[in-house]
């Protein structure tokens, strides 16, 4: 006698029970109506917030650690003085790897080229002249001596002003921290919002199915049957919110994408050392759906917790 | 002079029994086995309100399995208080309320719900949910406890015939009158198979043949080995009933009437 090809019992339970929690979970969204597209908005601009502040705070990061490898001083100095003489006094400086000199009339040429204009004579008729000094770029032996020989050159009379990128980078680096305090302050009030907005939102699903809900008590459902469609119903605002969030994340980087292609070339390859690595960019997404998951599961277990721990 | 109490043969009350026969009976181990076959059991059950100063005073009460009973008495008596107790929807301040030999009243989450399993509850307002279809309201109770769906479909047209609705399956409760309401009411009750079938009011909002039709169904039922218990002030219904009648007053059970005789 050929076998049943039929599935097991506990098989067809499991199944049945599968399908009996989504389909209330979805009939608890019908009943959330405009409250549903309060709590999934809240969360898509939470996440959507979360995720531009990591991937900023990646991205800044990345640069840092980029710049950190240079260990390049950069000596600008008083206006028309000419740097070949300190060039070469310089140069025999035991400290001191290598000076190069970039003329004033080089790094004007370079600048107006990188803004985009190509009428020189024009560019510096309307500054009256050249705005640039001579500028040198020295290298240390190794990055410890560059502030010591940052400071020794500003002592130089021919120097007006030096700087170098450790400076640069304490400025990035506090100018990140501050941001990313500022970030975090908001991305925490907002997830205090979302989880207010989703907690109100399953309360009210909650009282519009209190019926259905003591008829469901009455005949012998269990509490975690019962509650676990509205927390399941939390989980999807997460999904769906965390959905949208990279959505608008890939829009937002198409249009900065857009507007690169016209900028100038300096601003397109700092554009490209922005780029987040293969793994950062497979798991911001991950932490999106993942945070917005949280979220959700987290303001619906605060709306049914009386509920379900009594 | 209160007349004496006439107990029948499977149901009886104890009122203001001393505290030795009380300890004589709990000791009994014949008396332990017997009460495991009771459907509902109550010992010393005190349960009191302060808000509005009713009170349930150390009922001792018994229904065995397989009896059909009436409980009655008037308005604020606390028939329904009587009927949430065994069902466990409130808990008795003193005392034991035993359903097949478990104590109710220390029963919560998962394994409450477990016993309500076995036992269906008929309401007077039907507590049926308006936007479901008769089918749907009575599928309920097996979806909501997780019974794969042709077990469902298989029990479902049954239920329905016993309680006269098989063409009313996918009617909706408005478009029902109050005696189809009720007895979808009782289908949802008893579709899950349940030992014990508790009916709160159940003729309460509705005309006599309702009534008659009602008390119709749950008599076929306890026919089927379900026992009923029947709260209600509907004295055409007990006389019809033929069956035992406890009365509820000043916080106290009594029985006022045995089949045979007049319900007074």
């Amino acid at each position: 006698m050929r076998r049943s090809a039929l599935p097991s019992p506990a098989l067809k339970v499991t199944f049945t029970q599968m399908q009996y929690l989504a389909q209330e979970t979805l009939r608890g969204l019908q009943r959330g109506g405009w409250m549903n597209w309060a709590a999934i908005s809240t969360v898509t601009v939470l996440l959507f917030l979360f995720g531009i502040s990591l991937q900023t705070s990646w991205q800044v990061n990345s640069l840092l650690q980029n710049m950190g490898s240079q260990l390049e001083i950069s000596a600008y100095l008083r206006p028309n003085l000419s740097g070949e003489t300190l060039q070469k006094q310089l140069g025999q400086l035991q400290t001191i790897a290598s000076v190069e000199l970039l003329p004033r009339d080089t790094a004007w040429k370079q600048l107006v080229a990188d803004l985009g204009a190509t009428d020189l004579q024009s560019a510096t008729e309307a500054l009256g002249q050249n705005p640039l000094v001579d500028q040198l770029k020295v290298r240390a032996r190794s990055g410890e001596q560059v502030p010591k020989l940052a400071q020794m050159l500003s002592g130089f009379p021919e120097i007006e002003h030096v700087s170098y990128l450790n400076e640069v980078m304490q400025n990035l680096v506090q100018l990140n921290q501050g941001l990313g305090w500022m970030g975090w302050g908001v991305i925490g009030l907002l997830t205090l919002t979302a989880l207010a907005v989703i907690n109100t939102t399953i309360r009210l699903i909650v009282v519009t199915r209190h019926q259905e809900i003591e008829v469901m008590q009455l005949v012998g459902a269990t509490t975690t049957w019962i509650y676990l469609p509205f927390l399941l119903q939390g989980l999807t605002f997460g999904l769906l919110g965390g959905g949208l969030a990279i959505g608008f994340m890939a829009i937002a980087h198409h249009f900065m994408a857009q507007l690169l292609i016209t900028q100038p070339a300096f601003l397109q390859s700092l554009a490209q050392n922005l780029q987040l690595t293969t793994v950062q960019g497979a798991l911001l997404p991950l932490l999106l759906v993942g945070f917005g998951s949280f979220v959700g599961l987290s303001g619906s277990f605060l709306a049914v917790r009386r509920f379900l721990v009594r | 002079m209160m007349n004496p109490l006439v107990l029948p043969q499977s149901i009886s009350t104890q009122v203001e029994r001393s505290q030795s026969e009380r300890a004589e009976a709990t000791a009994s181990a014949a008396a332990a086995a017997a009460a495991t076959s009771y459907a509902i059991h109550l010992r010393d059950v005190t349960k009191s309100y302060r808000e509005t100063g009713f009170s349930l005073r150390n009922l001792n009460f018994v229904v065995k399995q397989g009896d059909f009973l009436f409980i009655t008495g008037p308005s604020g008596a606390g028939k329904s208080t009587l009927m949430k107790l065994v069902y466990g929807a409130e808990r008795p301040d003193r005392g034991e309320v035993r359903v097949g030999g478990q104590n109710v009243a220390n029963l919560s989450g998962h394994r409450l719900s477990l016993l309500r399993r076995r036992l269906g509850v008929v309401f007077q307002d039907y507590k049926l949910i308006a936007r479901w279809t008769v089918a749907e309201n009575v599928a309920f109770v097996l979806r909501s406890q997780g019974v794969p769906k042709d077990e469902i479909v298989r029990r479902l047209n049954p239920t329905l015939k016993l309680v006269g609705l098989q063409n009313k399956a996918d009617c909706f409760p408005t478009q029902l009158s109050g005696g189809e309401q009720q007895r979808a009411s009782i289908a949802r009750a008893i579709v899950g198979s349940p030992r014990l079938l508790l009916a709160d009011e159940p003729t309460g909002n509705l005309d006599q043949d309702n009534s008659l039709q009602v008390l119709s169904i749950l008599k076929k039922l306890n026919s089927l080995g379900i026992t009923v218990v029947v709260t209600t002030h509907d004295l055409h219904l007990i006389r019809m009933g033929q069956a035992p009648v406890a009365r509820l007053q000043n916080g106290q059970l009594k029985m006022i009437s045995t089949p045979g005789s007049e319900a007074s």
